[in-house]
Parts: C-alpha cells; structure tokens; sequence
C-alpha cells in the first residue's frame, strides 16, 4: 500500500491537528522521508491555506487551525529534519517588559508555526536579558519582538542595541510588530523586518531570507 | 391624574432574564477561571478578603462578594469643567458624549498622510472640542510623542488638554503615580482636593488586559483612584473570537466578570468610590486581523453592556462615532453614524471613541466635525415626542382648517427652532448647491474644521493656576530624568 500525500495536504487546509500528526507518522513508519512529509506534503497544504487567505476564502480561524495542523506534522519530523543540514527554523517570540499584551504575539506565533517554524515562546513582559538568553540558548534564525504601547515600544530598540553589545546581532533576523510599530520606527531601531499584520509576518520574512540568500549567493 | 410617559425612545437588546443569566455566568467565570491580579496591594487585599489567591497571582473571588460590592456605587456622577459648569451629568439614559484617547497616529489633513500625534496635535484637538457644542467631554484624541519622557508623558499630554479644552474630561495615566500627578493638577483647577471630590474635573481612564488579566498599572490607577474617591472606569477591550468568546453572549459574560473584579478591587479598598462600567466589546476582523471599531457587532455588543450596566445599577461608559475607514469617506460616515445612534438610543451614559479612525489607531480632527453633526441628529432623535395640548395642537388645526397654512402662525414661529437645524448637511435645490460651488460633504467638513481652527480660542487657564500645574509636571520630569 502506497501513502498518499494528498491525506496530509488535505488534513493541513482542513485544520486537522491529530490526524495530521497521525499521517505524518504514519508516513514515516512507511519509509518516506521527512524531507518528503515536509515538502510534498505539510508545505503543499499550507501553501494552499495561503493561497486561499489571500483570496478570502478562508478566515483567520481556520488559517490557524490549519497552522496548528502543520506543527503538530513538524513536530513529528522535526528532529530528524534538523539532523539533516538544518531545514528547518527556530523562531524565539516574546513582548517587551511592561507590556502585558500577547494575543499579537501569539497569533504572530502561530502564523510562523504554521510557517514550519519551531517556535519558543517567552512570554509576555519579558525584560531585555531574557531575550538575549533565549537567542544565545536557542540559536533561532528569527527573534520577534511585540509591544502595543507606545510607552513599551521603545524597549524593542533596547533589546536590538543588547544583542549587538552581546555580540549576537549578526546571528539573527529581528522581526517586529505590535499597532504602534511603523515601518520608520522598525528602520530607526535596527530591525530587519517589521510585520504590519499576522498574514505579512511570514511572507516578509520569506521574502528577507531569500533577498539575503541571493545576495550571499552573488557574493 | 396618574399617567406613564415616555419622554425618550426605548431601545432594548437584551431582556431582564438574558441579563440575569449573562450576570449570573459572570460570577461563575469569577469563581472558576477567576483573573490575574499583577499588583501586590490588590493581592494583598483579596488574601485578607473571602477571596482565594493562588501562587500564580490568580484570584479567585465567591458571588456573595460581587453580590455586597456591587450595592455600593452611585447611581449618578456630576463633572465640572475648568469653565466652572458642572455640565457632564453621568447618569442613566442621558448620553453625553466625547473623543477617545492615545492615538498614535494623527491623519494630516494637509498632507494626506498619517504622522505620529503630537502634544500641538492634542491642543488642536481640545480646542475643536472645546467650541463643538455637541462633544460634552475630552479624552486626549492622541498620544503624544514628543514628551520629554515616555515615563511622564501623561502630565504633558493633561496640560495641553487643559490649555486646550474648559470641558470635563476622561484621562489615561502612565502608572498609580501618573494619575496622582493628573488629580494634583486638577485639583489646582478645582480649588483643592475636597472641591474635587464634589465637583470632579475628570474620570480616570482604567483598562484590564482581556482575557482577564489586571496589570500592575491598571491596579495602581484602580486603588489610587478608590482611595481618593477619583472617578474611574474599568474598561475591557475584548476582541470576540481572539481575547474573548467568538459569541457575543460570550464575550459579554468574559467583559462582565473582568469589569466585577474591578467592582470588588475597589470595595476592598474604600467602599462607594464613584467607578463607572465600561467595555469596548467586538469583533476581531478574521480576514485582516484588526480589532474592528465599525462592525455592527461593537454596536450590538455594546447596546447590550448597556442593558446590563442599568440592571446592574452602574453607569456605562460605551462606544460610538468611529470608524475602521483610514480616511474620513462614506464607510466613515456610515460606520459612525451607526455606532453614534445605537449607543445613543441605548442609554448609555458617556460616549467615547469619536473620531477614531483606522480601527483605533489614527486620530482625524475632521471626523470629530463632521460626529459632531451626527450627533446633533442622535439627540434631536432620542428627545422623543412630546404630546402634551400644545404639541397636539388640535385649536391650531381647527382655525386653519382644510386649504389653511402654517408658515405664519404663532405655533409654528414658537416651535419650529425645536428641530434639529444642520450646520453641514446640504438641504439646498440644485441651482443653489451649484452656485455655491457645487461642494461635497467633506468639503464642508474640511472647511469648518479649519475655519473653526483659526477663529476659536479656548478661554486660557489663569496665569498663577498654570504655573503651579506646571510645577506638577516639571517635577514628573525632574523625578524620573536620568
């Protein structure tokens, strides 16, 4: 009996978290590889939920669902992902000191899992030494910073100015967002990305890695 | 003779069983889930009380406290502005109405674009506020961004309020110790901490972080506010179907318990404090992920806290002439006007968020021009009819009889000034409107906005009381420099 990869493409767009996870090990247990699962498979699905955000036809509800879906399928194959080359990301989140709002941050959360990213969650309120810990800890390829106030916003540029004094900037993306955060105010700190909305968080931080890797390439 | 009228339309959402049943779940949330309390006074407090406090700061707290506490409020609060009126009546079924509070983003009109809010920005919008007849209040419009400090701002942004605006107001604070500075400085405009207590200057603007979470500022501003018997509000922004129930029912049950927690908060404190019930409930937007300041449901939601809040005994602080357009168009128009007219008709007590555009984030002077007529049409609504002898006017009609007119009879010269009179809606013929330019609704809003701009001076704060409201807010400065 042959596996068939539509069942996890399926499963993604329709937000089914457990039988997703049961296909995906399934799949394994099949022999195919997790390169395989990942990319004919829970991408494919979330590519389509995309697509079909993109075009209101599907809502944020069942989006997240389907985000949910697709993590509990990486979950399955991320350790062995990683073995290999390092497919796959890490994303360390968390919200400023003094600012005790996290359902941006969340829902930023779960976009990126959605996205295949492995993400650690900090919390909210967070002061700058535990997001330097988490990014010396964890390595992640993105560390996104959330604040609502326009009192707490100042600390996002704070913790940029501590990674660069650790000597960590270099290694990681910043991404940051929360209602009072402009595209100005994302330049003037020193981020990377600034993400207006939970749909473009993810899209611009593929668009940035591939920027990135097509100027390293052409170096 | 005995008789029953209504003066005011009726307008209900919810029936008395709803309520009761929504009430009820509120105090089972209260026992069950309970809330986070992130302040070590207010823990302290719920520890010595019946109340049950975890280790996590989770405070959990038996119906029969709410029961006691929520016997405890008044059933009416009167402001009084720096011109010395005592004008806001905060009561049952007599709106009053005014702006919303730190924007950070203020729209431009000369440019077109949106820019960070500045304190000339808030001075504006107090002195628009300040000679629009038909804005009773004034929140701050916007944040500012050019204070020296953002752990001070609050007093830079009161003073501009101040200097712009005689009105009552609503006020938003850093911290406990920001809202102290606020009261010093209005008790400098009021004569003193004992005239504030009669006459107060402002309400003290107080949110919780939903789903039923209290931060520590938030419990500062409640327990200072308590203690000196500042007026207050406690005011959830839950978003149904992210920060709270995706069902309306749901969402009021969740905004109801968060807004008890504060009910029993400030019972524990000093019973009787004048606080206020509040809830900008509605809808995050599922497609764009916005929390949505024009949808129906805001005005459905918030029709109903209303229904509650008058149950319940509490005055209501509730939500209208805003918008989610970015820009002032015909969605504005439309979205503000529903809001204004549901709010209006339920009986809500003050009225806030007008002028808010962009969903909550950008301010626009010439939406609160052109609310300010919508509202004129609100209130000209809910006066109702009266159907005394007079207003029938059956010996008027008899004399006139069949083919008379009306135009010049005493009647109508005693009456007509009754209506509502637009002062920017276009009522004219074609030939007129053309040869007055042919202009649109929002050219008359601009033009109004900026000829109210260059004539209207607010009455300004006597010279020695500024200097020693300014002494309040250097010594913020001086306290946190460095």
């Amino acid at each position: 009996m042959t596996f068939d990869m539509k069942e996890i493409v399926n499963g993604v767009i329709k937000g089914k978290i457990d039988e997703v996870k049961a296909l995906a090990e399934q799949a394994l247990s099949e022999g195919i590889s997790p390169e395989e699962i990942s990319s004919q498979g829970l991408v494919v699905g979330m590519d389509a939920v995309g697509e079909r955000w993109k075009n209101d036809e599907m809502f944020m509800p069942e989006v997240l669902r389907s985000a949910k879906a697709m993590s509990s399928g990486m979950d399955v194959i991320r350790d062995q992902l990683a073995e290999k080359d390092n497919q796959v990301g890490t994303m360390v989140i968390g919200t400023v000191e003094g600012d005790l709002h996290d359902i941006g941050k969340d829902l930023a959360a779960m976009m990126f899992e959605g996205a295949g990213y492995k993400v650690v969650n900090l919390g909210v309120d967070q002061p700058s030494e535990v997001f330097i810990e988490a990014v010396k800890e964890h390595r992640p390829q993105l560390l996104g910073i959330s604040a609502l106030l326009t009192t707490t916003m100042p600390r996002m540029g704070d913790i940029i100015n501590e990674l660069k004094e650790a000597g960590i900037r270099e290694q990681v993306t910043v991404i940051i967002g929360g209602a009072p955060v402009t595209d100005d105010f994302s330049e003037s700190i020193g981020a990377d990305i600034y993400a207006p909305n939970a749909r473009s968080g993810v899209e611009r931080a593929r668009e940035f890695f591939k920027k990135k890797s097509a100027e390293s390439g052409s170096n | 003779m005995n008789q029953s009228i209504n003066r005011t339309p009726r307008f209900r959402v919810l029936s008395d069983d709803q309520i009761e049943r929504i009430y009820f779940a509120a105090l089972d949330v209260l026992e069950r889930a309970g809330a986070m309390v992130f302040q070590e006074d207010a823990l302290e407090l719920f520890r010595q009380s019946d109340a049950v406090v975890d280790t996590n700061n989770r405070v959990r707290v038996p119906a029969s406290m709410v029961e006691q506490a929520i016997k405890f409020y008044p059933r009416k609060i009167t402001l009084q502005g720096r011109d010395g009126v005592r004008s806001l009546h905060i009561q049952k079924d007599s709106a009053s109405f005014g702006t919303g509070s730190d924007l950070p983003f203020c729209y431009d009109r000369k440019t077109g674009e949106r820019r960070r809010t500045t304190l000339a920005d808030i001075r504006d919008a107090a002195r628009l506020c300040d000679v629009l007849p038909n804005i009773d209040f004034f929140m701050s419009h916007g944040i500012a961004s050019d204070a020296p400090l953002p752990e001070t701002y609050d007093r830079h942004q009161f003073l501009s309020m101040l200097e712009g605006c005689t009105k009552p107001m609503v006020v938003t604070s850093v911290d406990g110790e920001g809202l102290e500075d606020l009261w010093r400085m209005a008790c400098v405009v009021q004569g003193g901490e004992d005239e504030f207590r009669l006459n107060p200057l402002f309400v003290a603007y107080i949110e919780p972080i939903s789903p039923l979470k209290n931060d520590r500022t938030a419990v500062e501003k409640l327990l200072f506010a308590a203690e000196k018997g500042i007026p207050a509000m406690y005011t959830p922004c839950p978003s149904a179907g992210a920060t709270a129930p995706s069902t309306i029912a749901g969402m009021l049950v969740q905004s109801l318990a968060e807004t008890l927690l504060a009910v029993v908060l400030c019972h524990l404190k000093k019973p009787g404090m004048p606080l206020i019930m509040g809830g900008v409930t509605t809808v995050l937007d599922m497609r764009k992920s916005t929390y949505s300041y024009g949808a129906p449901e805001l005005s459905l939601a918030s029709a109903a806290n209303t229904d509650i809040s008058k149950w319940l005994n509490l005055l209501m602080f509730s939500t209208g002439g805003c918008t989610d357009a970015k820009i002032v168009d015909e969605q504005a128009a439309a979205e503000m006007t529903t809001s204004l007219f549901y709010a209006s008709l339920s009986g809500a007590s003050l009225i806030h968020d007008v002028g808010y555009i962009d969903s909550g984030t950008n301010a626009s002077l010439e939406a609160l021009v052109l609310n300010d007529e919508i509202i004129g049409m609100c209130r000209q609504f809910c006066k109702g009819i009266n159907t005394e002898k007079e207003y029938l006017a059956l010996d008027l009609i008899d004399e006139q009889g069949p083919g008379g007119e009306y135009f010049t009879t005493d009647h109508t010269y005693e009456h007509w000034r009754e209506w509502f009179l637009p002062k920017l809606q276009d009522r004219s013929d074609w030939e007129t409107w053309v040869a007055n330019g042919s202009k649109s609704m929002t050219d008359r809003v601009n033009e109004r906005t900026q000829h109210l701009l260059d004539t209207h001076e607010t009455e300004p704060i006597p010279e020695d009381l500024h200097k020693a409201i300014k002494e309040i807010v250097d010594a913020a400065d001086a306290r946190h420099a460095g």
